[in-house]
């Protein structure tokens, strides 16, 4: 490790992404046994817990690294102490909200852990390469849904527009520049969030025109950055509380 | 997950029934054919009362996982670590899972499942009653997850040999799943148990509070019931209701005990000489003002069922495609 | 309608009022796919149950996280019950195999017996 900030650097890196998937993984379990139709109900409940398994190994890979134990660093940390995106932090909605935050969240997930997979940092690569089956599952969920619901007439295509234009602006927030992106492209750790958000729009592009969609133009491109500098929206914090509310009841037992 | 004993029937129903002959030769072939150990499928001959009576028990059972999910569900987004919250998470999957199957091998009999949603809603289809009580604290999720699972297993053990194929085929699967549900209900359960002076009290409190729920869970005595000893005859029902609950109490009091747990009935002992548990007869008053909707969450329950439903409409209804004939599935 | 449960995602939804009839008209439930699952390559698939779904790929969706979540899965067929052709099990008695067709089985052929008798012949 020739660069002295290139642990710091890959600390930073994983704490959002591992931040992202838990919190997103949390409210997609909000769902479970709410869904519009016991099947989608299941698949979707899967999608969240693989979300939160994603976490848990990345967080064993932040142990690994020094940092403390999974669970302290899920439950028993302060809200300006993570560093998830402002756009998983949004309450559930409707489901034609949670649909398009799933679609455009995992097709961002799907081209960074490729672009992880050539990680010069070998676990990072190896957990990349190991949960590349389950992304696959997840971006195949939703290109159907969306690509079925956005052609389906009348109301439902309405809905998707509709919630594809509130849902765009806020999943901008992914791609919010760490203050280390030259070590980690230099170290090459992992290409950054520039060309990772070039190939998102590459993948999203052909799928948004299969549904008959439009996205939307957006003026300030970091309207809704500041997550990963630990400045949270509104929605965080009591979702922290409840999150951890039971593990606050007697913090330092064992559940 | 939730198949209890007690499957509830409206009068005029039975009178129905006893309205209808079924034509004796076929019948005896039938009856012969159970006795035979030889499995029912969809397609088969069968009596207009064993139909009947299946697709009310699979779809009660059906609704109750569906309805199990929720008091469950009320923690799920609070499990106090990553063990305890990927395993709630599938956990309340899978019981909506036991409930897409249970649907399912009701579908075969002939009732759509809308249908069976529909009078799910309106209040006159029946789920388990348990799921009327409101779940408290996190120990309440490890009473449930524990006592409750082991409470259905031992219906769904016994029933999954029974002799209509679907419904067997069905419970094989969830037991199979099932054994999972129990070993991580007993964990957060001992961890409880063999934890801090305040998760201890907060367990015991939560049993005592459900102790009531889990003694109605196989449902009244039916040792008298002549309507039982027909469905016995044609399995449909495999094992009395006592009978279910003395093997329940007879794995698990003991279980409650080995911990230090004390079960609020001073009279629940095992008499040695009859092997038998003996116990104060529980509340069966209660019991049918909760199944006839008088619950502390009965309401609440059949609300968050609506509103799912009716917040799905627009997904449904976006892809369904009226003009194709409904077709009844297989097996 | 809000209430306040012990649910706080329960607390968070706008429930129908009291007394509000909410019906599912038939259909809106999609149609059923008869799901067959192959464990690995080599072996068969065999049939698993039912998704409703509104159509083929949205059944496999569905059929891949109904009835492949746990357990080893190489592969999954869906097909539409609708076009699922079957005998009658009135007719199972056409599979009957009556005594004098045991010469299609490999029991029914008892060489050993033969055989020892030549070796003991020959031997004298």
């Amino acid at each position: 490790m020739s660069n002295p900030e290139f642990e710091t650097a890959l600390k930073e890196l994983i704490y959002k992404i591992a931040d992202d998937e838990l919190i997103i993984g949390h409210r997609n379990s909000e769902w479970t046994g709410l869904g519009p139709m016991l099947e989608e109900d299941i698949a979707f409940s899967s999608i969240a817990q693989d979300k939160v398994g994603q976490a848990y190994n990345l967080y064993q890979l932040l142990n690994q690294l020094g940092e403390k134990d999974p669970d302290q660093i899920a439950f028993n940390r302060n809200e300006k102490d993570f560093k998830c995106c402002h756009l998983v932090e949004y309450p559930i909605g409707e489901y034609d909200f949670s649909l398009v935050r799933h679609f455009l969240f995992d097709y961002a997930e799907m081209q960074r852990f490729e672009m992880l997979a050539n990680s010069s940092y070998q676990p990072l690569a190896n957990f990349a390469k190991k949960f590349k089956g389950e992304i696959k599952y997840h971006v195949f969920h939703a290109h159907i849904w969306i690509t079925q619901l956005g052609n389906a007439s009348g109301i439902s295509h309405t809905r998707i527009q509709s919630a594809l234009n509130e849902v765009y602006p806020l999943v901008l927030s992914i791609f919010e520049p760490s203050p280390y992106e030259d070590v980690l492209k230099s170290e090459n750790i992992f290409a950054g969030e520039e060309l990772l958000k070039k190939n998102w729009l590459n993948a999203i592009e052909p799928v948004i025109e299969k549904a008959g969609l439009v996205l939307p133009t957006v003026k300030d491109e970091t309207a809704h950055f500041g997550g990963r500098k630990g400045y949270h929206t509104e929605y965080l914090g009591p979702m922290l509380a409840e999150m951890t509310e039971v593990f606050r009841e007697d913090a330092g037992a064992e559940w | 997950m939730y198949g209890g004993g007690y499957v509830q029937e409206n009068e005029n129903e039975k009178k129905a029934t006893s309205a209808v002959q079924d034509d004796p030769i076929k019948l005896e072939a039938f009856e012969a054919k159970i006795s035979r150990g030889e499995k029912i499928e969809p397609r088969d001959w069968m009596p207009f009362d064993y139909r009947r009576q299946l697709i009310r028990m699979i779809e009660q059972h059906a609704h109750s996982e569906i309805m199990g999910a929720l008091p469950e569900g009320t923690w799920i987004t609070r499990a106090p670590n990553f063990k305890r919250k990927m395993a709630i998470m599938a956990k309340v999957q899978d019981e909506i899972g036991h409930g897409q199957m249970l649907y399912s091998a009701a579908e075969t009999l002939g009732k759509p499942r809308e249908e069976m949603i529909n009078d799910l809603l309106s209040g006159k289809s029946k789920y388990s009653n348990v799921f009327n009580y409101p779940a408290k604290t996190w120990a309440d999720v490890t009473v449930i997850g524990f006592l409750i699972d082991a409470a259905a297993i031992v219906n769904q053990v016994i029933n999954s040999k029974g002799s209509y194929g679907p419904y067997c085929r069905a419970l094989e699967r969830i037991c199979f799943e099932e054994a999972f549900h129990l070993k991580q209900g007993h964990d957060a359960f001992v961890a409880l148990a063999t934890g801090t002076k305040f998760q201890r009290e907060m367990l015991q409190e939560a049993l005592n509070r459900w102790w009531q729920p889990i003694m109605h869970f196989h449902g009244p005595s039916d040792k008298l019931s002549v309507h039982t000893e027909r469905l016995m005859r044609w399995k449909v029902k495999m094992a009395s209701n006592d009978d279910m609950r003395q093997q329940f109490l007879n794995t698990y009091v003991p279980k409650i005990w080995e911990l230090g747990l004390t079960i609020p009935d001073p009279n629940m002992h095992k008499n040695e000489e009859t092997k038998q548990w003996e116990f104060t007869e529980p509340d069966w008053d209660e019991f049918f003002r909760v199944i006839n909707g008088d619950g502390p969450c009965n309401k609440e329950r059949i609300a968050v069922r609506k509103w799912a439903e009716e917040h799905g409409r627009w997904v449904r209804e976006a892809l369904m495609n009226p003009a194709e004939k409904y077709s009844l599935p297989y097996a | 309608m809000h209430i306040i449960s012990l649910d706080p995602r329960v607390s968070r939804l706008d429930l129908l009022d009291e007394g509000s009839e909410v019906t599912v008209p038939q259909q809106e439930g999609w149609h059923t796919y008869e799901v067959f699952h192959q464990k690995k390559t080599g072996t068969q698939h065999t049939h698993v149950g039912i998704v409703h779904a509104p159509n083929p790929e949205m059944a496999l969706v569905f059929a891949k996280e109904s009835f492949a979540r746990r357990g080893p899965t190489s592969n999954i067929w869906v097909v539409k019950s609708a076009d699922v052709t079957a005998t009658s099990y009135d007719d199972a008695d056409i599979f009957e195999t009556t005594p004098e067709k045991l010469y299609r089985e490999a029991s029914a052929y008892k060489l050993r017996e033969k055989i020892e008798k030549y070796k003991l012949d020959t031997h004298e």
